[in-house]
């Protein structure tokens, strides 16, 4: 029985990301890495539109990651979340890349979406 | 933890043995500048006793191995030595387990340069105003990360941005 609170994978939540390059930055082994352009929206009413970071792309090594939770912990934003998954075996040394789409399925079933 | 001098390191350890500590629980090095401290545990299976021996010895040195006593110990010792560059004597199997050959300096003495680390391009240079393109940031490539002499590959560095950082 592995407890809901384990920390067997970390799962990303990518609509509460803002691309702050934070996790990126203090990961001690370099295995998150991340793309992102900025886009200006204008809102009714603003004087100037405003300029917003868009996530294109994430990534977490998890070859390298040596699951310190460092990332999780500093994100500002709660986007980065501990998940008790763990058969994330790979065959291959790629397999163990874990992209946007892997890594939102990893965002654990009991943790509420920061971003609702 | 019993801090005891490497001609008692073999003998402390044999003694535990002796008296019902037969599980050996890990071993493993701690590079102390012109020293390396060995720390090793060994456990009764059937109570809570355990101890924790350390022993400290030149770097490069040589420590006569416990493979006799614990089948389990020629792992940790295999390891011990490679990564710390010290020989255990009487370790029947002491095969280096990551690098051929001995290559290079022991990866986990702090002289060792971390030399992926310059190689590499870190992934915290980027920045989202860089559309998406990493290593926007010159000045951060630059950073020199902990471990790496000053100049140390600044050419090969320098040369592998020039072509991969568009
Ligand atoms: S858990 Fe640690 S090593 Fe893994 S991605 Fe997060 S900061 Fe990096
Ligand atoms: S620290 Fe959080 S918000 Fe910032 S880039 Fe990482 S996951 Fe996104």
């Amino acid at each position: 029985m592995i407890p809901d609170e384990a920390h067997g994978v970390i799962g990303l939540q990518p609509s509460a990301c803002t691309s702050c390059m934070i996790c990126v930055r203090e990961c001690p082994t370099w295995c998150i890495e991340l793309e992102s352009h900025t886009e200006e929206v204008s809102e009714p009413g603003a004087r100037r539109p405003k300029t917003i970071n868009v996530l294109d792309a994430f990534r977490i090594d998890f070859g390298l990651c040596m699951y310190c939770g460092i990332c999780v912990d500093l994100c500002p934003f709660d986007a980065l979340a501990w998940s008790p998954g763990f058969d994330h075996a790979a065959s291959s040394a790629g397999g163990l890349v874990h992209g946007i789409n892997e890594l939102v399925n990893w965002w654990p079933a009991t943790n509420p979406s920061p971003a609702d | 933890m019993i801090r005891v001098d490497a001609a008692e390191w073999r003998s402390t350890i044999a003694g535990f043995h002796g008296s019902g500590c037969t599980l050996f629980g890990f071993l493993t090095g701690v590079d102390r500048g012109d020293s390396v401290e060995i720390i090793g545990r060994v456990a009764h299976p059937e109570s809570i006793e355990a101890h924790l021996i350390s022993t400290t010895i030149p770097a490069g040195g040589t420590l006569p191995s416990l493979n006799d006593l614990y089948l389990g110990a020629s792992w940790h010792e295999r390891e011990t030595g490679e990564m710390f560059g010290i020989t255990f004597a009487g370790l029947t199997d002491a095969r280096p387990l990551l690098r051929r050959a001995q290559q290079g300096s022991p990866p986990l003495l702090k002289s060792s340069v971390l030399v992926a680390r310059v190689v590499r391009e870190w992934p915290g240079a980027a920045e989202a105003s860089d559309d998406g393109r990493r290593g926007g940031n010159p000045s951060r490539r630059r950073q020199r990360p902990a471990g790496v002499p000053e100049g140390f590959m600044q050419d090969e560095a320098d040369g592998r941005s020039a072509i991969g950082g568009t």
